[in-house]
């Protein structure tokens, strides 16, 4: 029998190496307040996972010192140190029944105190609080106005997008949540076509859309988290509530992160402001289909509403003028207007009571144009370029197929939260979409091919900046 | 060597018809005909090996082209449905056709090795095995040629996206392919198992009582349970979604009635004892391993084998933990959570009795013993990543995000890969007769690790900061840049530490400047180790009588009354059967019949759909055919007589 026995410094020199060098990686990831980062929670729910993560974070450390520090001890202490030690025969031991018992019992503790924070979290997370538990909404620091005055948010995701709708208030959105931080927020998953999951890392973690099934998540924001964080130089900061949730129904909202953010930049400066991604695998795009949640205090929400609610009530469109009506100051009426082309017609609004018969044409002086000129182009080209048989703007329209455009202006994102709402993208995205999303279905969906008067639109200048105009105006 | 050789004629065997159509190959046939038409389980179990190492290779191509694509934000590499294709394709190839062949491929050879039997008890469905992996794996690669290129589904193809009327390009066949393919790898994966739990029951030598097999045969014996028990979840549920494609069933699409949780459960039904089916022959081959570099036997040996049979048969309560996010409800998912955690234990008792192991033992570090170590370093990081899943809270910011890559990453290759590898460096001395490299083992050791832990440890923090798997780009202003170009790094080192190792492996077999074996050069412990290297067609010249659990070591330093004995010479020889066509023409038959599947429906001109049979019909005829002309054919063959030392 031959026997050919090797030894080498090899492995010593090999794991301190190789320890030190995890240590450096972890060392390194310091930095946890990224876009879309679990370790930055700004929620009750999401703050409840990072809790219990980072328990079993520092079991698992502990666990990984102990093991392997008892694996390298080993590992020196019982190392072959010439070729004759290697050709010993040490005591062939084949066990010890009571130190393993010692191990899994052990093991078997650890573990329960990973399991009891585990079950409460589960009950957390698909249950919203009682609000008549006191001595519960007491543990979490919540109020009961908090729970009472939830908002519930359906969300229906499709490929790519995501829709919005709010029930309470009778109003279809896309793509942006906007909701009130104080407040807990229900939301009710639902699907039209594939598998997606509704990820929200800062405020809730995820639960996935199933066909034929409504899921379902809830979330509320801790707006003393989302005033703080740490800037650049790692210095942490407080800034007061306009700046952290700055109203999104009057623009501010676009406004602060076009000013403060660029793409670029890693670290948020408005507080009030999250991204959400969908992260379950639905086809081509599914690396496209994000979102955003914007935070609101409860009286800027509730302009937010208002005025949306406003946007979508059929009631509250302007009518056409008929001859047969007086019309109060501020009233506005559609009417042909042949300056901008035939069979164009455009908003006007009354300066002044106007009484029967006195339409636009033929008294000019008490009417005033609501919008530009392109705005009205715009608007037109919107229905003649068959974009309105995928997009409902000023009506809700579930069944849509394209995202709900209603006050688009107001969005901070466009593309599913995949490039910044302004000019410059819009015009781009307009032009053609494929080089942007490859795969999306406002260029490739059902029945679009190169005849579609979208395709047309790449070297159409003046249509682009039309449709950009009435697009972004609409606010 | 043994050269007399009788024909062996077996009074009730008829083979006067099939002799003329295909005349089984003699004793001596050698060079591919040998290779098409071999039975002998070592044989079949290098093939098996070698082209699971160039499926490796094959994955590993598309890894590279994944990590390439996700080295900044917004990078062009691939398209966003090649880079779908890809990782359904790297998912599929790793899982199904590198890491479970390669552990068949030990499995065949090693198995009846270590239990002294001659060859597996059924050594013809053994080659029908094998060669229904080699058609498995080419209809898969096929659906790279036709409408829709490979799939796109992911590698656990989640319905309803596998529906054709979510079809992302029309009239996409790679679904067919993916749904075939595996369909042809799991027949491949019953038969072998089938065949090795009745080899490990029925053909032990005599004293090989079960608690003296070593941990490998073991490990052999529990996954063949698991595979025999999981493979009829995937094939159930596969057949739906193939009925649900081709003919307009409505299983899983959910505007008919369907259900896609439906496929979620039957998936992981399958899908999570797979995962121990993939890691516990690797825990087996670090379980032998680690002894022999030690020089002791395995600490608690019951225990070890024990909790692996734990492991397994829990394997099958916990699927349900792949499915946190699906809405199962608080109490389905509180119930697996805490089931989930409960798994940890065996495994943890592993860790624990290979440091016991280690203990006092005189710890050499040749190369196989450090990819032992590597894995049981890897495998804890990614055991510990595993208990964080387990608690539902946790994983609801971690599924689906580059935090569940890294831990299966972690897994599958730190674990089984590594543990693969630990086998490749330890076993192919008594393959070859050669001996290995030791400097560039240590060479690809090194790569591997480093290599490994720079593309994978980002990943967990990746994940944390919110990169969604599965996804072709992302934004920039994610800070997901940086890590993902160490990642990138990390897996061009590992990819070159791969090659270099299937390089080495395959060079053994011709490279004749290495030095020769000998029969144990380890001075190892298990019974394959007291045969020649490499070993002869005949295995054993003389059924050895066991003694002792780890006989080899027991007859060089055990007391007399443990060294084996064994059975006198026999006065005949030793029966070797005859090659045989039959399980190669059989498995060409279920090719062509599963292209017949894929291809027999048309548009004719008019219009209207037409479903032409003939091909897929003259398939089944052909495999039919080949498996009756196999229960005729008998086992024939030749005698040979060893000398009392040559085995």
């Amino acid at each position: 029998m031959t026997k050919q026995i090797h030894l080498s410094k090899f492995p010593q020199r090999f794991t301190v190496f190789i320890y030190g060098f995890l240590l450096i990686l972890l060392g390194s990831c310091s930095r946890i307040d990224h876009k879309q980062s679990a370790l930055d929670p700004k929620g009750l729910v999401s703050q409840n996972q990072y809790d219990v993560f980072m328990l079993s974070v520092w079991i698992t450390i502990f666990l990984f010192c102990a093991v392997g520090g008892c694996l390298l001890f080993v590992l020196w202490r019982f190392r072959a140190k010439s070729k004759e030690e290697a050709m010993e025969v040490p005591e062939q031991m084949h066990g010890n029944s009571k130190i393993e018992t010692t191990l899994i019992l052990a093991s078997a503790i650890i573990l329960v105190i990973l399991a009891v924070p585990t079950l409460q979290g589960v009950v957390l997370m698909n249950r919203v609080p009682d609000p008549n538990d006191q001595a519960t909404l007491d543990k979490l620091e919540l109020d009961r106005s908090q729970i009472e005055d939830a908002i519930t948010v359906n969300v229906t995701g499709k490929r790519f997008f995501w829709v919005f709708e709010y029930p309470q208030y009778g109003i279809v959105t896309a793509n942006e949540l906007v909701f009130p931080a104080s407040k807990a927020v229900r939301v009710n998953l639902r699907t039209e076509d594939v598998i997606h999951s509704f990820w929200l890392p800062k405020l809730a973690g995820k639960m996935d859309l199933m066909p034929g099934q409504e899921n379902f998540m809830w979330f509320i924001a801790d707006e003393k988290k989302i005033r703080t964080g740490i800037d650049k130089d790692g210095n942490p900061y407080e800034v007061d509530i306009p700046t952290a949730m700055p109203s999104v129904f009057d623009g501010k909202m676009r406004q602060a992160i076009f000013a403060k953010q660029a793409f670029t930049d890693e670290f948020e400066a408005v507080g009030g402001l999250f991204y959400g991604q969908c992260a379950e695998y639905c086809g081509n795009s599914h690396a496209y289909m994000s979102f955003r949640a914007l935070a609101q205090t409860d009286k800027d929400f509730d302009e937010w509403v208002l005025k949306f609610r406003n946007a979508q009530n059929p009631n509250l469109q302007p009518s056409a003028y008929s001859s047969q009506n007086n019309y109060d100051k501020g009233d506005v009426v559609t009417f042909s207007d042949k300056k901008l082309g035939d069979d164009m017609s455009r908003d006007f609004r009354a300066v002044q009571a106007v009484t029967k018969g006195q339409n636009p044409e033929t008294k000019p002086d008490a009417w005033e144009k609501v919008h530009s000129d392109d705005f009205e182009k715009g608007k037109a080209l919107f229905s003649s370029l068959q974009c309105v048989q995928c997009h409902a703007i000023n009506r809700t329209g579930l069944g849509a197929k394209g995202p709900n455009l209603t006050l688009f202006g107001l969005r901070t994102s466009l593309a599913a939260g995949w490039m910044r709402n302004d000019e410059t993208s819009l015009d781009k995205w307009l032009r053609n979409s494929n080089d942007i999303k490859f795969g999306n279905l406002m260029w490739n969906g059902e029945g679009i091919d190169d005849r579609h008067p979208l395709r047309q639109l790449e070297d159409d200048d003046e249509k682009v900046s039309q449709l950009v105009t009435y697009l972004l105006d609409l606010k | 060597m043994a050269i007399e050789s009788l024909k062996y004629a077996s009074p009730d065997t008829e083979t006067k018809i099939e002799a003329k159509v295909f005349p089984r190959p003699s004793q001596h046939t050698a060079g591919i005909v040998d290779w098409l038409t071999t039975i002998d389980h070592k044989k079949i179990g290098l093939m098996y090996g070698m082209a699971a190492l160039f499926f490796l290779l094959v994955g590993g191509i598309e890894a590279l082209l994944i990590r390439s694509q996700l080295w900044s934000h917004n990078m062009e590499v691939l398209t966003n449905r090649e880079y779908n294709q890809m990782f359904t394709m790297h998912g599929t190839t790793m899982v199904f056709l590198v890491i479970m062949p390669l552990s068949a491929a030990f499995f065949n050879y090693l198995m009846p090795l270590q239990i002294g039997a001659r060859d597996v008890a059924f050594p013809r469905m053994n080659a029908l095995s094998l060669w229904c992996f080699v058609s498995g794996g080419i209809i898969l690669n096929l659906s790279w040629f036709f409408t829709g290129g490979s799939p796109a589904i992911g590698w656990f193809g989640y319905a309803p996206l596998t529906d054709t009327r979510f079809a992302e390009v029309l009239g996409d066949m790679g679904p067919d392919f993916w749904i075939f393919s595996l369909q042809m790898l799991g027949l491949a994966s019953l038969l072998a198992s089938f065949n090795f739990i009745t080899t490990i029951i029925n053909m032990r030598a005599p004293g090989m009582t079960m608690m003296r097999m070593p941990v490998f045969t073991w490990m052999t014996l529990i996954v063949s349970f698991l595979i025999i028990l999981a493979f009829p979840a995937i094939t159930i549920a596969l057949v739906e979604l193939m009925f649900d494609r081709t003919y307009g069933t409505n299983f899983y699409d959910f505007l008919e009635g369907g259900k896609p949780h439906l496929w979620q459960h039957l998936f992981w039904i399958f899908g999570h004892p797979e995962v121990y089916i993939l890691i516990l022959p690797a825990m087996g081959i670090v379980s032998e391993v680690i002894p022999v570099f030690s020089r002791k036997p395995l600490f608690g040996y019951g225990l070890v084998i024990f909790s692996g049979a734990i492991i397994g048969f829990m394997g099958f309560a916990v699927w349900s933990h792949h499915m946190f996010t699906t809405g199962m409800g608080v109490v389905a998912t509180s119930a697996f959570s805490i089931l989930t955690m409960l798994i940890a234990i065996p495994t943890g008792v592993k860790i624990f009795n290979w440091i016991g192991t280690m203990w006092d033992g005189r710890i050499r570090f040749d190369t196989p013993m450090l990819f032992a170590l590597g894995f049981i370093t890897m495998f804890m990081i990614g055991g510990f990543t595993g208990i964080m899943h387990s608690s539902v809270p946790i994983d609801a910011q971690h599924q689906d995000s580059y935090f569940v890559v890294a831990h299966f990453h972690y897994v599958l290759i730190g674990g089984a890969l590594f543990g693969l590898f630990c086998g490749f460096y330890f076993w192919l001395p008594k393959m070859t007769g050669r001996m290995l490299n030791e400097k560039l083992g240590k060479l690809v050791f090194t790569l591997m690790f480093i290599g490994f832990n720079l593309t994978f440890f980002p990943m967990h923090y990746l994940g944390m900061i919110g990169q969604p798997r599965r996804t072709h780009s992302y934004n920039e202003g994610h800070g997901f840049e940086t890590w993902n170009q160490i990642a990138t790094i990390g897996s061009f080192i590992l990819g070159i530490g791969i090659a270099i190792g299937v390089y080495q492996f395959v060079s053994a077999f011709f490279n004749k400047r290495l030095k020769p074996a000998g029969k144990n050069p380890w001075d190892a412990r298990t019974l394959e180790w007291t045969l020649s290297s490499p070993v002869k067609e005949y295995n054993f010249a003389r059924n050895p009588i066991i003694k002792a659990r780890d006989q080899a070591w027991e007859n060089n330093y055990g007391p007399k009354e443990n060294h084996s004995q064994k059975e006198p010479l026999d006065d005949h020889g030793v029966h070797m059967p005859d090659r045989s066509w039959y399980p190669l023409l059989t498995a060409i038959g279920l090719f062509v019949m599963v292209i017949g599947m894929l291809f027999h429906a048309s548009i004719d001109a008019s219009g209207e759909l037409v479903r032409n049979y003939t091909v897929a019909i003259a398939g089944g005829v052909v495999s039919t055919v080949g498996i009756i002309m196999w229960s005729l054919e008998g086992p024939a063959g030749y005698h040979l007589f060893p000398k009392e030392k040559e085995e």
